[in-house]
């Protein structure tokens, strides 16, 4: 009964998603655009973060690989924009698989730290290629149909929401979360590691990468800087980590949540919008390090406990 | 009738420090072998040589007359080994029940792909510990020894035809540890060769059909229990020599 609610609130909250370019303003719709592919870099993320606990902080990378994969595709070779997209997603998950190889080895803060510094050096190099426009940057052909765009990126977020969904649900998702938990266990158990976290590590390059097609696509200029911004990483792993990272609808409801206050901050109280901003997320790091998702699992148990066991717990 | 499991000439080297030196034994099929010494003799590191948690500096190990020294470690549990660690590695955030499908779902020839199959054959291992009261609690929730219990139906969930145990009952009480060797005993009778490291004299004796005792990596005695416990080099091992 309860399973029944939630899945009809959820188709519910689903048409309504669907339904806003025709009944909101056009500014709205953008910032939904931007909602949307932000929510589908931080459910990307949490298949590689969240489930398999690899704390990737180059997840940007494969979000620039989709966007200049589109851009080139669309521009240089006069090719329609879906085969971009998909040569973009090919260049992103290849780039996945070499990397993930070595870069996989690595454990904890070894890892994140080798992962921060691909952002870097993918816009050294992409800054020196003619195909790429150089740092100059490439104009991708105009396309004004923010209809389109928002409901592309929402399509994209519930393709990406669906596959946490199996993943949760799946032999492959119990390998992860084993690697998550304990990596040396899972190995004797029979879980083949290396296997599942380069897999891992390509679907969440996949869903990035198509995410930075779409918004190629709709913004029509990217540049080494733009395309390979590394704040997207930190924006989307808060996001993640705020809504529960390897929870199904955590990373989604959190990128929702956290890009709402930020819009409203920054019109209200331009100047000191990051201020709140980053006392929202500080505030929510002591009450709730594991997340909404967590809180609403044993909110009901604890009560307003809940908060004050965290508080404990770490020492604050 | 051949062993299960030939270890020949193993040797294995941390940074110049000889952990394991030299080893060659055997295990039959069906059969439990217990490996003793004193602290540092090297038996976690014989265990984790065996199980692929790490690679040997030398020598060959043989299962089922197969070698397996350059396979990884899930391909030795896919072949049918499985171990359960001294310091106990559950994963924590998921429930006891998981834990245990786990193995179902990976363990030897690739396990079980149902989801729903593999869960069933997890109540089934945590009703042979004894631990199916816990099913839907946190690992990490656990007390002591009924983390022993997990470690030990994680491992059976693989359906080993090979089981490593690594100090299993180490920190359980006197009725406690009894009960871990009814345990042990109904996993032998299911045919399931045994590899049991144990500082408790008494289940080991009992339980085991020959010993084995390491020190500084070496053999230095193997046969039946009462013989080797009575045998002057291991009672000097472990107390020292006697001084005149």
């Amino acid at each position: 009964m309860k399973r029944r609610i939630a899945w009809a609130a959820g188709a519910v909250a689903l048409v309504l998603l669907v339904l806003v370019p025709w009944i909101a303003t056009p500014t709205l719709i953008q910032f939904g655009i931007s909602m949307l592919l932000l929510a589908t870099l931080a459910q990307g993320w949490n298949i590689i973060g969240g489930y398999t606990g690899y704390a990737c902080f180059g997840n940007s990378v494969f979000y620039g690989l989709g966007s200049y994969g589109t851009a080139i595709a669309m521009v240089q070779w006069n090719l329609p924009f879906g085969v971009g997209l998909a040569f973009g997603a090919v260049l992103a998950v290849v780039f996945a698989f070499l990397l993930g190889l070595p870069v996989l080895r690595l454990r904890g803060h070894y890892f994140a730290i080798a992962t921060l510094a691909l952002a870097e050096v993918m816009t050294a190099i992409i800054s020196n290629l003619d195909i790429a426009g150089r740092n100059i940057g490439l104009v991708l052909p105009l396309l004004k149909g923010d209809t389109l765009f928002y409901e592309l990126s929402l399509g994209l977020l519930v393709l990406a929401t669906l596959t946490v969904l199996w993943i949760s649900r799946s032999r492959f998702g119990y390998g992860l979360i084993a690697i998550r938990e304990s990596e040396d266990a899972a190995a004797v158990m029979g879980v083949n590691t290396t296997l599942h976290k380069v897999l891992a590590f390509a679907l969440a390059a996949f869903f990035s990468a198509l995410a930075g097609g779409i918004h190629a696509y709709w913004i029509t200029f990217i540049d080494p800087e733009s395309a390979f911004d590394i704040t997207l990483n930190v924006k989307m792993i808060i996001m993640a980590v705020f809504g529960g990272p390897g929870s199904i609808l955590g990373p989604v409801i959190g990128a929702f949540l956290l890009s709402a206050i930020s819009e409203v901050l920054s019109t209200q109280v331009s100047t000191v919008a990051s201020l709140f901003f980053g006392l929202v997320i500080v505030v929510a790091v002591i009450f709730m390090p594991r997340g909404l998702a967590d809180v609403a699992r044993r909110f009901k148990q604890y009560g307003l406990r809940y908060f004050g066991e965290n508080v404990k717990a770490h020492r604050l | 009738m051949m062993p299960i499991l030939e270890v020949r000439g193993l040797s294995k080297l941390f940074e110049g420090l000889v952990a394991v030196n030299e080893l060659s034994f055997e295990v039959g099929e069906g059969e439990i072998l217990g490996l003793i010494g004193p602290n540092g003799a090297g038996k976690t590191t014989v265990i984790s040589l065996i199980s692929g948690t790490l690679k040997p500096s030398e020598g060959e190990l043989l299962f089922q007359g197969r070698p397996i020294d350059q396979l990884p470690a899930y391909r030795r549990a896919h072949l049918g080994i499985g171990r359960t660690f001294q310091i106990m590695k559950p994963f924590p955030g998921l429930s006891v029940l998981d834990n245990v499908a786990v193995g179902a779902l990976f363990g030897t020839g690739g396990g079980q792909r149902k989801l729903n199959k593999a869960r069933d054959d997890a109540r089934h291992w945590l009703d042979f510990v004894d631990l199916g009261h816990r099913a839907d609690q946190r690992a990490d929730d656990l007390g002591g020894p009924d983390r022993k219990r997990l470690e030990l139906a994680k491992a059976l969930a693989l359906k080993p035809k090979l089981l490593l145990l690594d100090e299993v009952m180490a920190g359980l009480n006197h009725a406690e540890i009894d009960e871990v060797v009814d345990v042990i005993k109904k996993v032998r009778a299911s045919g399931i060769a045994i590899l049991v490291i144990e500082h408790v004299m008494r289940a080991i004796q009992s339980l085991s059909d020959r010993l084995l005792v390491l020190h500084h990596g070496q053999m230095i005695a193997a046969g039946v229990p009462d013989q080797v416990l009575n045998d002057p080099q291991v009672v000097e091992a472990y107390l020292g020599r006697r001084r005149a």
